[in-house]
């Protein structure tokens, strides 16, 4: 019975899956309707570095040689030629150099993937910090090593002061003032601390 | 005295190990964003020390693509497969470029020590009105054939950038070298004797 029903659910959310990436890829595709001329020109235009102007593509330079570089993608378009011989034929005369996006192969693969990889990365961080920040259950199971004598995580200064309210109260009731030496030292305590880590360094080991 | 301290505040002295530890760790991410830092930092002196334009062109040692050109002066027109087993020389310019009017001494001298010799200078106009070029010839001179290109079709057959660019096309047909900027008169005879030298060897 119970196996029945979550057999059903998967069935149910596979099919939501499959429709939902149906709908993603139309919006993706976009209408379905030749496109013209003028817009498979600027398609490739777009992707191509004008020879005369650094960094603007041959679609958006108003230079004349650009100029010239459109009309003769519209012309190589109408003889039947696709967008990719095309291009071809502009890396052929001025190698990679010409396309605006760099090839995903080789040595170019690079600049596709190292921005996901920081992403990730940092995400990774993002997410290692602020389960140490928020995360009390590190008290009880965490590192033994940070945790001090008296059962306190230490906590960075920064975290301390706006502070995220720990997620579950105290672990038990304040005891009453007074029972505790209070926090932080007080000046006889500083005195002694001092006095302490000084015969430590001039004690003769 | 220092028992007493030590016991009133356990947690001032006692995880000396863990601080270490806390304190290489800390050394550790600074050590790991130093060095990514490193990388970008060598990665962008690397890529923006260099020129983009004068990256290799494609075409260095491939058949040079074939043109067929009417002269400027519309006498007649020039066949790039016409020329084949000879050494041409082949300077895009342009009436409006500084850099060409610096050239074209060189131009004129390389072309009196090899117009007898059976090499073949081409200029080809680039993104220029005719008037002017014509203009520009008459004051500098130069009276090896100058080419107009209708629709820069040639140019960017080349992959020009700019002007003045200058191809050595080799007796085979192939391009052999490119100069992106003005040639001067040793680059000019140099590149020309070493294409000479293999018509002869």
């Amino acid at each position: 019975m119970r196996g029945g029903a979550r057999a059903a659910g998967v069935v149910v959310a596979t099919a939501l899956l499959a429709a939902g990436a149906a709908l993603l890829a139309a919006a993706l595709r976009g209408p379905d309707r030749p496109r013209t001329l003028e817009e498979r020109v600027r398609e490739v235009a777009s992707g191509l570095r004008c020879p005369v102007c650094q960094n603007l593509s041959v679609a958006d330079s108003p230079s004349r040689l650009a100029h010239e570089m459109r009309a003769r993608i519209a012309r190589d378009l109408r003889a039947g030629k696709t967008e990719e011989e095309v291009r071809a034929e502009f890396v052929r005369a001025y190698g990679e150099w010409v396309l605006l996006e760099p090839p995903r192969r080789g040595l170019s693969l690079l600049p596709w993937l190292v921005p996901g990889l920081l992403l990730a990365g940092g995400a990774g961080v993002a997410v290692a910090l602020v389960r140490r920040w928020t995360g009390p259950s590190r008290a009880a199971g965490g590192k033994a090593e940070e945790v001090s004598a008296r059962g306190e995580v230490p906590r960075p200064a920064w975290a301390e002061v706006p502070g995220p309210p720990p997620e579950a109260g105290p672990p038990e009731a304040g005891p009453p003032e007074g029972e505790l030496p209070p926090r932080g030292l007080t000046e006889e305590d500083r005195r002694l601390l001092e006095e302490a880590l000084l015969s430590l360094g001039e004690e003769p080991e | 005295m220092k028992q007493a301290a030590v016991e009133r505040h356990p947690s001032a002295l006692a995880p000396e190990a863990a601080l270490r530890a806390r304190r290489r760790r800390g050394l550790a991410v600074v050590g790991v964003v130093a060095g990514g830092l490193a990388l970008v930092a060598w990665l962008l002196s690397f890529g923006l020390s260099r020129d983009p334009q004068l990256l290799r062109s494609p075409l260095l040692g491939r058949p040079a693509p074939e043109f067929a050109l009417p002269t400027l002066q519309g006498d007649g027109v020039v066949r790039l497969s016409d020329l084949r087993g000879r050494v041409v020389v082949l300077n895009f310019w342009a009436s409006w470029c500084a850099d060409c009017r610096l050239e074209h001494p060189h131009l004129l001298a390389a072309w009196d020590r090899y117009r007898e010799r059976g090499v073949v200078f081409l200029g080809i106009s680039f993104e220029d009105r005719r008037s002017d070029a014509l203009a520009y010839l008459r004051e500098l001179g130069g009276d090896w054939p100058h080419l107009w290109d209708p629709g820069s079709s040639t140019a960017l057959a080349y992959g020009v950038y700019g002007v003045p660019e200058t191809f050595f096309i080799g007796p085979d047909g192939r391009v052999a070298y490119k100069q992106v900027g003005p040639v001067d008169y040793e680059l000019l005879t140099s590149q020309i004797a070493r294409l000479l030298g293999e018509v002869e060897g």
